[in-house]
């Protein structure tokens, strides 16, 4: 599959590839937002036909207190179940964390999962070399802790 | 802040005065309950005081209060006509409904009372690029810079303003100017970086490449710009136009090395050398392949050139490349393997060996004994290799050989989801939709955690027209506290559920709730296309211009998105039916007739409507209350047509259907479907000139494409069943577009025999045919056994056309339409679309009978 940097009109195969995958959901504003503000960071995965099936909708943390060192966000990442075991949501979370990393000078990124996710934690922590962080208690909007 | 000479009529004594401009300062920071007390304590002695009663209007337009403000806002603005901040306040009410042309009115009028003010004139700015009113655009932005030249935005500003225009070439001047300007740039500005960059890219637009790479390796060097993935990008793209091959594929080698898996670095890469990776000579195989084979070697964990490498090798070679890419996704069980080579087949000689190698691997590993050596392959490299199988033979329209393959594989291992989600998709190309849909069902309950399983059962449900059934299991993870799921979906612009679900009440026949949900993708896009309002400001301050200015374009061009256009016809076609048969509105939306969905929806709609009356008397309540500012966005109002009987209206009818489709003329010009729906439309509402330009487009797209066939007929016969021929000059235009359509020396009844002639195989000719007979009013047992024609063994008849045949058979009240659905029914064995009512009905009950037990058990919350 084709990795490279995210599109604007790459946006609604992204969103379609999220709402598809994942419980967590975004209206357009908010992809356009990630693309107009850090256009370098997002980037997606697609098929012979142009068809997004990856995708990784990442950001720089904002608000970071005085002494936090500037650091990204990934804000969602997925792989269509069909387009599994290829690896691609490590190459996308690469090439993802080298552009926060010479652009903006992060020195980490964050993300935050669902407490249930079994699936999701072991892809970031065992394929992507992610820590647990700290539990935030009720990250979602339906009360479910989230790791970070 | 007023001009001089302030009309006595606005003049405010000191208090009041200062009360004012306490006012404004509430308002801007948006002290809600204190700005309106002040506006009171005023409108107490000067209850005429025009600005001081926009202002209490705009607050209470802010507090939820809108009808109320908005009344105030029109009554100060008759007040003080000369005041720029009355029209200011009620430029800021239009553009919050989103009525940009008015609201920029509003703003024009403003500054004539006030020809420096800032916030005006950016606002106005705004509101000129989401009208793309480039001209005035420029002139406003001029006006800003001389104003406030200080401001790095306002160069910027100005810059983009000439790049929307059209003047590349002043866009760069003023660049130019800008950076010569500037002082003490910061260290990894990353801001500048973007400037810069744009630079570079305006320099390329204009051909100028020299100077671009210069510029681009200054500021790389000096670090100025600091996007490396850009820098090498924009370098590379620029040595190879200037012919610096030799530097040029350095800078690709280095791309390739940073992101191995893009394309588009190996079709960089290899332009450079002058080999056009999609268009491979006999000349160039050989060196592509060569470098591709270098490439893999290098780069071991690098997918794309091995990839490449097998569109490019022919013969013996790719026998041998495509052995191992192969074995190697069997092993490691990709599912994708085959949706990845499948590109591939459209080479004969390709997909031959690509069969063999598998079906050889198949042999090998049937016979060889389970578990035992260390050589031998893993056990589920079988499995895969059999579901690869599947694929290809259903692929290569052998279905059942598909599902012999797969009910092989469910028997080896009878959990693994992607069997029975690829067995449901060979039943729903058999015809089965029910069997499809519990197959669907089959695989989701076996990983409830999975969304994507669980949207896939969704859609297979909606295909087989179980809607209900469909919105049950989308609910299991769609927002709880959403009113429905189909409402939490709506609200997150889910295109693929909205589509899916209308085009399902479209099959039902539920028209109102169908129309509905068309008209719901339609709000998506508008949503989509004023979400730009809010970055024409904000790009400019982040300094994101790159892509800022493909966003522009990219909003123009938003309504040709597949599910658009695919929404736009369908709706059209049902608005098209009623305009024809006006009886089926009021079938549809008597009570009596409503279907058993729709009543559910007309449940739920009031039970919604319900709530948020609830909700919005507590808000009123507690506006008064607090500070809570509502924005100046009309809340949703309340749905009052929760089954779309108003849209069933006749009246307006072709109206509605030409909104949804007038963007489709531009922007979806290839589309013979949308060029036929196109002209369905605009000869219905006398639009001739229109409807003779869609045939004739859809004419160069395909000369004979059975739809167009019947159109041409249709037009013919309209224009000459005129009682006036349209006045001049269109009258001739259309009389010498039809001759040139359809030639007028024979009888529509001899054209069309000759039509379906000349297609004699084909089922959708004979399809079209029979529906010109239909119209040339042919006796029915002629439009019978024309019809029946589509049955002949040499026919090539596909289950839609079918389905549509025994549908006009129906239409015509034809005695044969039993005769012909039983004939469907053998025909195609496997289908279950030709059914008796009787059987789909009790199909229907056994689609989702699967493991309800099951899920109950498990907790769907559990899910991610």
């Amino acid at each position: 599959m084709n990795i490279r940097p995210a599109r604007i009109d790459d946006l609604m195969g992204m969103q379609a590839c999220n709402l598809q995958n994942l419980p967590e959901n975004y209206t357009m504003r908010y992809y356009l937002y990630h693309a107009l503000t850090w256009p370098q960071l997002s980037y997606v995965a697609e098929d012979h036909k142009g068809r997004i099936v990856g995708y990784i909708l990442a950001k720089m943390e904002e608000d970071i207190g005085t002494e936090d060192e500037p650091h990204g966000h990934v804000t969602s990442i997925s792989v269509l179940r069909s387009y599994r075991r290829l690896g691609l949501a490590k190459r996308l979370m690469v090439q993802s964390q080298e552009a926060m990393a010479t652009i903006y000078r992060a020195s980490y990124v964050s993300l935050h999962v669902r407490k249930s996710n079994r699936a999701a934690l072991s892809l970031y922590k065992d394929t992507l070399g992610f820590t647990v962080k700290d539990i935030e208690k009720k990250y979602y909007a339906d009360g479910e802790d989230a790791v970070r | 802040m007023a001009p001089s000479g302030i009309p006595p009529k606005r003049a405010l004594p000191s208090k009041e005065s200062t009360l004012f401009k306490e006012l404004l300062n509430l308002y801007e920071s948006r002290q809600l309950k204190k700005g309106l007390k002040t506006a009171d304590q005023i409108l107490k002695k000067f209850p005429e005081h025009g600005e001081t009663v926009c202002m209490k209007g705009l607050i209470l337009t802010h507090m939820g209060r809108r009808e109320e403000g908005i009344d105030l806002v029109k009554k100060g603005v008759r007040l003080d006509l000369t005041s720029h901040i009355v029209w200011h306040v009620f430029g800021l009410i239009q553009k919050g409904e989103k009525n940009y042309e008015e609201a920029l009115k509003s703003y024009t009028q403003a500054l004539k009372f006030d020809k420096e003010n800032m916030n005006i004139l950016r606002d106005a700015a705004h509101l000129q690029t989401q009208l793309r009113l480039f001209d005035g655009l420029v002139d406003t932005r001029h006006t800003l810079l001389k104003l406030r030249p200080n401001l790095r935005q306002n160069w910027i500003g100005l810059a983009v303003a000439y790049h929307l225009n059209g003047s590349i070439d002043e866009a760069k001047k003023v660049l130019e100017h800008y950076e010569s300007t500037l002082k003490n740039i910061p260290d990894y500005d990353v801001e500048h970086s973007e400037v810069l960059l744009y630079h570079i890219r305006l320099l390329e637009d204009l051909g100028l490449y020299q100077e671009a790479v210069s510029l681009l390796d200054v500021n790389a060097k000096s670090r100025a710009i600091i996007d490396r993935t850009a820098i090498m990008e924009y370098r590379a793209r620029l040595l190879t136009k200037l012919g610096e091959h030799d530097e040029a594929e350095q800078t690709w080698h280095a791309l390739i090395e940073q992101n191995p898996d893009s394309y588009e670095y190996f079709r960089g890469y290899f332009s450079n050398r002058s080999i056009d990776l999609d268009n491979i000579t006999k000349e160039t195989r050989l060196k592509a392949v060569e470098s591709l084979r270098e490439f893999s070697s290098q780069l071991p964990r690098a997918a794309a050139p091995r990839r490449l490498a097998l569109d490019v090798a022919v013969g013996d070679e790719f026998k041998a490349l495509a052995e191992p890419y192969l074995f190697s996704g069997l092993d490691k069980g990709i599912p994708s393997l085959f949706a990845d080579i499948k590109a591939l087949y459209r080479d004969d000689e390709k997909q031959h060996a690509i069969a063999s190698i598998v079906e050889a691997l198949r042999e090998r590993l049937s016979s060889q004994p389970q578990s035992n050596s260390s050589e031998s392959e893993p056990p589920t490299t079988y499995l895969w290799t059999l579901y690869f199988l599947a694929q290809h033979y259903s692929h290569i329209s052998d279905h059942q050989r598909a599902l012999q393959l797969l009910d092989l594989a469910l028997e080896h291992t009878p959990t693994l989801p992607e069997l029975l989600m690829y067995k449901a998709r060979v039943l729903k190309r058999l015809g089965d939709p029910f069997g499809a849909a519990r197959s669907m069902d089959e695989a989701r309950v076996l990983d409830l955690q999975d969304r994507f399983l669980n949207t896939k059962c969704a859609k297979y449900r909606l295909r087989a027209g179980l809607e209900e059934e469909a919105q049950e299991v989308l609910g299991l993870f769609t927002k709880k506290d959403a009113s429905s799921p189909a409402a939490d979906l709506e609200d997150m612009q889910s295109l693929l559920f909205l589509t899916e679900d209308a085009d399902a009440q479209k099959r039902n026949g539920a028209y109102g709730l169908a129309l509905k949900k068309y008209h719901a993708v339609q709000k998506v896009f508008n949503e989509v296309e004023d979400d730009q309002y809010d970055f024409h400001g904000y790009s400019l301050r982040r300094f994101t211009l790159n892509i800022y200015l493909n966003l522009i374009p990219w909003e123009d061009h938003l309504r040709s998105h597949p599910a658009y256009i695919h929404t736009a016809i369908a709706a059209a076609q049902i608005y098209i039916e009623l305009h024809d048969d006006p009886s089926l509105a009021t079938k549809a939306s008597s009570s009596s007739h409503l279907s058993e969905a729709e009543k559910k929806a007309k449940k739920k709609a009031k039970k919604a409507a319900q709530k948020s009356q609830e909700e919005a008397k507590k808000a009123a309540t507690q506006a008064a209350s607090t500070n809570e500012d509502k924005g100046l966005e009309p809340t949703a109002p309340k749905d009052d047509d929760p089954t779309g009987t108003k849209l069933l209206e006749h009246a307006g009818a072709l109206d509605r259907a030409w909104k949804l489709l007038s963007p489709l003329v531009t922007l979806a010009e290839d589309n013979i479907d949308a060029q036929l729906v196109i002209y369905d439309v605009a000869v219905r509402r006398s639009k001739y000139l229109q409807a003779a330009k869609a045939l004739k487009q859809a004419k160069s797209l395909d000369a004979d494409h059975p739809e167009l066939h019947l159109r041409l007929v249709d037009f013919r016969q309209r224009v000459s069943s005129l009682p006036q021929i349209p006045p001049e000059p269109i009258g001739s235009v259309v009389k010498g577009a039809i001759a040139e359509l359809i030639p007028d020396e024979v009888s529509l009844e001899t054209y069309n025999s000759q039509y379906v002639q000349r297609h004699s195989t084909s089922g959708k000719a004979v399809l079209a045919s029979g529906k010109v007979l239909q119209k040339l009013n042919t006796p029915i047992a002629e439009v019978e056994s024309a019809l029946f024609g589509a049955l002949n063994p040499e026919v090539v008849l596909d289950i839609p056309t079918a389905i549509d045949v025994l549908e006009l058979l129906k239409n015509v009240k034809s005695e044969r339409a039993e005769e012909f659905r039983n004939a469907c029914d053998v025909k195609f064995v496997s289908s279950t679309v030709f059914k008796s009512p009787k059987e789909l009905a009790e199909m229907r009950l056994k689609a989702f009978a699967t493991a309800a037990g099951e899920e109950e058990q498990t907790k769907p919350e559990e899910a991610s």
